[in-house]
């Protein structure tokens, strides 16, 4: 039985002899929490709009390889402008692994994982070899090979793209089905919140904004900067491996076409910079922002391939902060990100 | 012998045709410092621009000829410069995201009035036949393609080595700071480099148009060779732009003739990837301008 208790300026909700505290104050309440709790209604709310359960899905998606690439900008100083290789690299593996052995999400999951960490592992030494603008160029053109490569192996099946990936789950009804997947989405996206928020609180969040600031002086300071680039981007990269394995089963189809060129990179960059320069919460409101925008903008009709771009080129320099720093105007200003390509 | 005659012509045809691309586009980046991303919007002015003026306002040719170069200035200038780079210069993430918005913009502008199934008919063709050199043969306009590249090179050297202009922009390009103090006005010279750098892409697309194949998302893939090319080059030196031109045009022609045309594209990333990683300078140091 839960008891409720006034306590000063706390509600205390207990439960046995386990507590919870709720302040009564706004301005202490708990944003984060508040902020799930209504995304997790939506599902409920829009439950007999398939159209508008997948753009939440599609949200949270994306929010899951924008919200790494926040923690991974800070985490290794540097601006990658191909995290769509990664995405490339999860979604390509569980859809050959289904298409061809016809592997469901579970069997494929940990081998996108794997294949995350492999390769991030395997470019992870270009963190610490190529700095500033290098490290963007070099990432811009590892999804072009990859893209290339889609091409010429017939495995990929090109521009067409793989089709027929096993769903993430089997129920006879399609709502349900909408609904499963649209919540089997948001926790994705709250666990991967939850791990960088953690890991921003931690030491190695301190250790990031050391190198993202100045990593000499990191260095200098006794901090093994090549060691925590290198466990960023592996972790990070592993992330947004996964976040294309969860598109390749939801979208039941994987292409490189769709996935591995720079419109889509376009699309994850502007989330986390209209969402909040580089901030982990911020990612979550750019990747919303953006799929509603483009899906509202469709009732214009084919102007809306126009206004889409205009829009967000217009946001990007109206909020320096992004959209996530007019909230942050009112709060406690904890360390924020500097996102600089060269740093001087 | 068949095959390294055929690698021989299109290296240089080829090469031509990437100078032509990436001139401009190693200029921004050696005065300016910057990499324009919105340098795909260029091909997609000039191209559809053209188009627009000839079909659509109703001009002659040679009324439309100089109508696009002045829409190109204005385009690069009023969109380009003035609003985002000279702003945002300092805030590079800012810089390089908003440039490829505005490419983006401008080609889906282009792909709204002038879809891909509506067909662009430039006629800039100076020569209609096909050339036999040897065993092979190529369009013979290709030949225009050779000539410009060797001209507009020829005009570029001539202009940063022997001009008191070309002075300042190279003088920018070594020492900005230094430039600044002893009374260059970098702004100015920056302006002039914006407006000289879309000259070589405008005139590439009036002479291969009647015989490319021309669409709203062809800038993409003209920027990724610009960008292969300068990286290749060293990041804005001219010198080494113009030999990794030849040697992107030596690997697309070598893979295609002795391997699969397929590979082409695969092959000239690889090359700049691992040249990128081992020798990241390129061939020759963006330090100086040539």
């Amino acid at each position: 039985m839960v008891r409720i208790e006034h306590k000063r300026a706390l509600m205390v909700f207990r439960f046995g002899d386990k507590k919870f505290e709720w302040p009564i104050e706004t301005r202490y309440w708990r944003n984060p929490i508040l902020g799930i709790g209504l995304l997790a209604l939506l599902p409920i709310v829009f439950s007999g709009r398939p159209d508008a359960l997948s753009l939440i899905a599609t949200a949270n998606i994306y929010a899951c390889i924008a919200i790494p690439l926040a923690w991974q900008m800070t985490g290794i100083g540097r601006l990658n402008f191909g995290p769509q290789a990664f995405v490339g690299i999860g979604g390509f593996i569980a859809a050959l692994a289904s298409v061809h052995f016809g592997w469901g999400p579970w069997a494929t999951l940990p081998f996108a994982i794997l294949g995350g960490l492999f390769f991030g592992f395997i470019f992870s030494p270009l963190t610490n070899i190529a700095k500033g603008l290098y490290f963007s160029l070099i990432t811009l053109i590892i999804p072009l090979i990859f893209l290339e490569i889609t091409y010429y192996f017939s495995i990929f099946k090109g521009e067409t793209g793989l089709y027929g990936i096993a769903p993430l789950v089997n129920v006879s009804s399609i709502k349900a089905e909408y609904i499963i997947t649209g919540y089997m989405a948001l926790i994705m996206m709250v666990i991967f919140l939850f791990v960088v928020v953690k890991v921003f609180d931690s030491r190695i969040g301190l250790y990031s904004a050391a190198i993202n600031d100045d990593e000499e002086v990191a260095n200098n300071l006794g901090l093994n900067i090549k060691r925590w680039k290198i466990i960023s981007f592996v972790i990070t990269s592993t992330m947004v491996a996964v976040a294309g394995w969860f598109a390749a089963h939801y979208f039941g189809t994987f292409s490189g076409v769709t996935y591995l060129q720079l419109p889509f990179m376009l699309k994850i960059l502007l989330m986390v910079m209209i969402g909040g320069r580089g901030d982990v919460y911020g990612a979550v409101y750019g990747a919303y922002f953006v799929v509603i925008l483009e899906k509202a903008l469709t009732v214009v009709g084919l102007a809306h391939y126009i206004l889409f771009p205009l829009i967000l080129l217009i946001l990007l320099f109206a909020l320096k902060e992004g959209i996530y720093g007019l909230y942050r105007m009112h709060r406690y200003r904890e360390y924020y990100p500097t996102i600089r390509v060269r740093k001087r | 012998m068949d095959a390294i005659q055929s690698i021989l012509v299109y290296t240089v045809v080829l090469g031509s045709l990437y100078l032509l691309i990436a001139l401009g586009f190693s200029l921004i980046c050696g005065v300016l410092g910057i990499f324009n991303l919105g340098y795909g919007a260029t091909f997609l002015v000039a191209i559809y621009g053209m188009w627009m003026l000839l079909s659509t306002i109703g001009v002659n040719l040679w009324v439309a000829i100089i109508g696009v170069f002045i829409l190109q200035f204005l385009f690069t200038l009023g969109i380009i410069y003035f609003p985002i780079v000279k702003r945002y210069m300092e805030k590079e993430e800012l810089l390089l995201t908003s440039l490829l918005l505005v490419s983006l913009i401008v080609e889906e502008t282009v792909n709204h009035f002038y879809p891909v199934t509506a067909g662009v008919d430039i006629p800039t063709a100076i020569f209609s036949h096909t050339l036999q050199l040897g065993s092979v043969s190529i369009p013979a306009q290709m030949l225009i393609v050779i000539i410009a590249a060797v001209l507009i090179t020829a005009f570029f050297v001539y202009f940063l080595m022997k001009t008191r202009i070309g002075f300042k922009i190279r003088a920018i390009s070594q020492q900005l700071e230094a430039s600044r103090l002893l009374g260059v006005r970098v702004e100015r010279v920056y302006a002039l480099a914006m407006i000289l750098s879309v000259v070589p892409p405008t005139i590439c697309m009036l002479i291969i148009a009647p015989i490319w194949a021309i669409e709203p998302n062809m800038g993409h893939s003209l920027l990724q060779t610009a960008i292969l090319v300068t990286i290749l080059g060293g990041l804005g030196n001219l010198r080494g732009t113009v030999m990794a031109s030849f040697i992107v045009g030596l690997i697309a022609s070598s893979v295609a003739f002795l391997g699969n045309p397929r590979l082409v594209g695969m092959s000239i990333l690889l090359v700049v990837f691992f040249v990128m990683i081992f020798k990241p300078q390129g061939i020759a140091k963006s330090e100086t301008l040539w």
